[in-house]
């Protein structure tokens, strides 16, 4: 099976033979994989050097923590990609973004409104959480479609605080 | 000696605490709120009772509660960790008035040393230097501190008058930006602190944050620890604690006379019990007074490296009423110790606070190593109290095998479930600055953002982007196997045909 790792432009063809050995960009590995807790953390054993992985599924891509470095990578296999490419995009169409909670908290301050256009980055909440007042931050540009919360607002993990268009 | 402590804390400080009760023959009481109830303090302690509701509002800081389980419980003292009531003056007194002995300073000298400005008045009288700032002034209005902001000169800090660990200071680079920096300075200070009285202070700048552990007993002995260097900070909140200092180092005559003018503050209060004095110390080594915190410190453990001394075990026997062990020129130092604090807070997303279940941890071991932690396997951190979750202290002959030793350890440290600040630590081990000693206070927020992670492995990327594509795999065959068809030879329908017949 055919797969193309993405980390920020750069792709990495990787080809999987069997459990033991892998191709990648043309270059034959041999591996061992085993996940150690909950299919979060695993080790990999690649040309005998032992690596510890921590990896987290990130809004359908992945996220990988590996050696105080974390890479975000999107994967698609063969037929996965060439759909794509067949429908036109060159890459993957953004949806709306939904900011929830990270834990639950008191909203502080909400520094936007509907309609806003935001900048990657831009403080989008204010929580208060584990004596500290957090800093919520858009992923991306968009504009602001709706406010699920308010100021004063105690909240839970994961509610909805706004929509990013 | 005390018979029964009770310990108003939580977390890895009543862990801590109770480690030395142990040690020492002395019964140990822990209290907890509803999220604590698996807390590792109550499965250490000999006695556990129900304090209240999760928030600290209504449990740890319930004085009223505390002694009364203290009095129902039969304890001869109370030791309050830090944080929560440990600086209160009014806890201090209320066990005073109740027969209880409190391990800490009298009330008086944290009322002297908990109001900034007083305390400042304090030292000064005493003849200690002091950052110039709006000391002294009371509560001054927005109109009247933007007067005389000019006067202190820019950079400046705001500061709440009660406060303490960063909460609700704010950095100041011109008058423009200032109105708005006092309004939410205040807004934090009065939730906080229910206060949300402010003052000013100049930015010394290129400043490291320098304090030094003092212990004094009833017999008017007060002997310094030497000195921590804490200037690893991120928004004013200490991240990696080393003793010695880099800047001090060898200069024993620097450190003899901070450590002096320590104890003559010490003394300007009537202090009693262990005490830490914090300075900020600029390039041409000058010195000026912070504040004093009249608690044991969080990082207390890296001075127990380098001097032997268990620090609360002689806060529990100065309490007692015995003198100190030690005289100062008993007081050696060892080597070289370096704290990391561990906090659930994910480093590559603005140091979010990470809540949930810690489903694995692997704690460091080996040589020179020691964690103080409150968490486990299985343990859930709950929103209510601050992210640390353990503190990995480390002890070398030089600086240079305490740094080898720590990235040693944080490469063994492993926690899944949460996330934690380690990659940042792995990422301070790397930096040529720090590995140097060469940093100030503002060193995490010139040198370190944004936060990408330790950059040395070229192949990295390659062997990620396969765990990516193996953990693809792996779940494509997983949900493979879901959807499989049975192994039996004949359909479910069939199946549950029959057991139908069968079963009615």
């Amino acid at each position: 099976m055919k797969y193309i790792a993405d980390i920020n432009g750069t792709e990495y063809v990787i080809e999987i033979n069997s459990d033991t050995q892998v191709v990648i960009n043309g270059k034959p590995h041999d591996i061992n994989f085993q996940a150690l807790s909950q299919h979060t953390s695993y080790s990999l054993l690649m040309d005998g050097k032992s690596y510890e992985t921590n990896i987290y599924q990130d809004n359908g891509n992945w996220e990988v923590c590996l050696r105080g470095r974390r890479f975000n990578i999107r994967v698609e296999d063969e037929r996965e990609r060439r759909l794509r490419m067949a429908a036109g995009y060159t890459s993957v169409p953004k949806g709306k973004f939904s900011l929830q909670s990270p834990m639950p908290g008191l909203v502080i301050d909400i520094p936007v409104n509907v309609g806003d256009e935001v900048k990657a980055g831009q403080v989008l909440l204010i929580l208060e959480s584990m004596k500290m007042q957090n800093e919520l931050t858009a992923p991306r540009d968009g504009k602001i479609a709706r406010i699920q919360a308010k100021v004063n607002d105690n909240v839970e993990r994961k509610q909805t605080l706004l929509i990013l268009d | 000696m005390f018979k029964k402590i009770l310990i108003a804390n939580r977390g890895e400080i009543a862990v801590r605490i109770i480690r030395s009760c142990r040690e020492m023959d002395i019964q140990t009481v822990a209290v907890f709120s509803d999220a604590d109830r698996h807390g590792l303090h109550v499965r250490h302690a000999d006695e556990a009772y129900y304090l209240g509701p999760s928030k600290a509002s209504e449990s740890y800081l319930r004085i009223d509660k505390i002694l009364e389980i203290a009095h129902k419980c039969g304890a001869d003292a109370i030791h309050p960790g830090y944080g929560f009531l440990a600086e209160r003056a009014d806890f201090s007194q209320a066990c005073q008035d109740q027969g209880i002995s409190f391990i800490g300073p009298k009330p008086s000298a944290i009322a002297a040393m908990g109001d900034k400005q007083v305390a400042r008045d304090t030292v000064a009288k005493a003849g200690v230097p002091v950052v110039p700032g709006t000391e002294g002034q009371g509560d001054l209005s927005d109109e009247a501190l933007l007067k005389i902001a000019p006067e202190i000169g820019f950079p400046l800090l705001i500061k709440p008058s009660a406060g303490g660990g960063g909460k609700g200071m704010r950095e100041v680079g011109s008058i423009k930006e200032m109105p708005g920096l006092l309004t939410a300075s205040r807004r934090e200070a009065e939730s906080s602190f229910g206060d949300g009285n402010i003052y000013l202070e100049k930015l010394i700048q290129g400043a490291r944050h320098i304090e030094i552990q003092i212990l004094a007993d009833q017999y008017d002995h007060v002997i310094h620890l030497g000195e921590r260097e804490c200037s690893i900070q991120r928004r004013h909140q200490k991240l990696l604690e080393e003793a010695p200092s880099p800047v001090i180092g060898d200069d024993q005559a620097l450190r003899d006379k901070m450590g002096a003018v320590a104890v003559q503050t010490t003394r300007a209060v009537d202090y009693l019990n262990a005490g830490t004095i914090e300075f900020l110390v600029d390039k041409d080594n000058n010195y000026y007074f912070l504040e004093m915190n009249t608690r044991l410190q969080v990082e207390h453990p890296v001075t127990e490296a380098v001097t032997g001394i268990d620090i609360v075990k002689e806060q529990i026997r100065i309490a007692a009423g015995l003198p100190l062990q030690h005289q100062q020129y008993d007081i050696k130092f060892h080597g070289w110790a370096m704290e990391c604090r561990i906090n659930a807070e994910d480093p590559f997303r603005g140091f979010l606070p990470s809540t949930g279940v810690i489903t694995q941890s692997l704690i460091p071991s080996g040589p020179g190593i020691r964690v103080d932690s409150g968490v486990y396997s299985g343990y859930e951190i709950s929103p209510y109290y601050d992210a640390l979750i353990a503190k990995l202290i480390v002890h070398g002959e030089t600086r240079e095998e305490t740094i080898a030793r720590m990235k040693r350890a944080l490469e063994e440290f492993r926690v899944i479930g949460v996330r934690t600040n380690i990659p940042f630590h792995q990422a301070l081990m790397e930096n040529t600055e720090f590995l140097a000693g060469d940093f100030d206070t503002q060193f995490v927020n010139d040198e370190m953002p944004p936060f990408s992670g330790v950059q040395k492995d070229k192949s990295l990327p390659e062997v990620a982007a396969l765990a990516a594509v193996l953990a693809t795999h792996d779940r494509a065959d997983r949900s493979a196997i879901v959807i499989q068809r049975p192994k039996r030879d004949s359909s479910n329908w069939k199946w549950m045909g029959r057991w139908e017949r069968t079963n009615k």
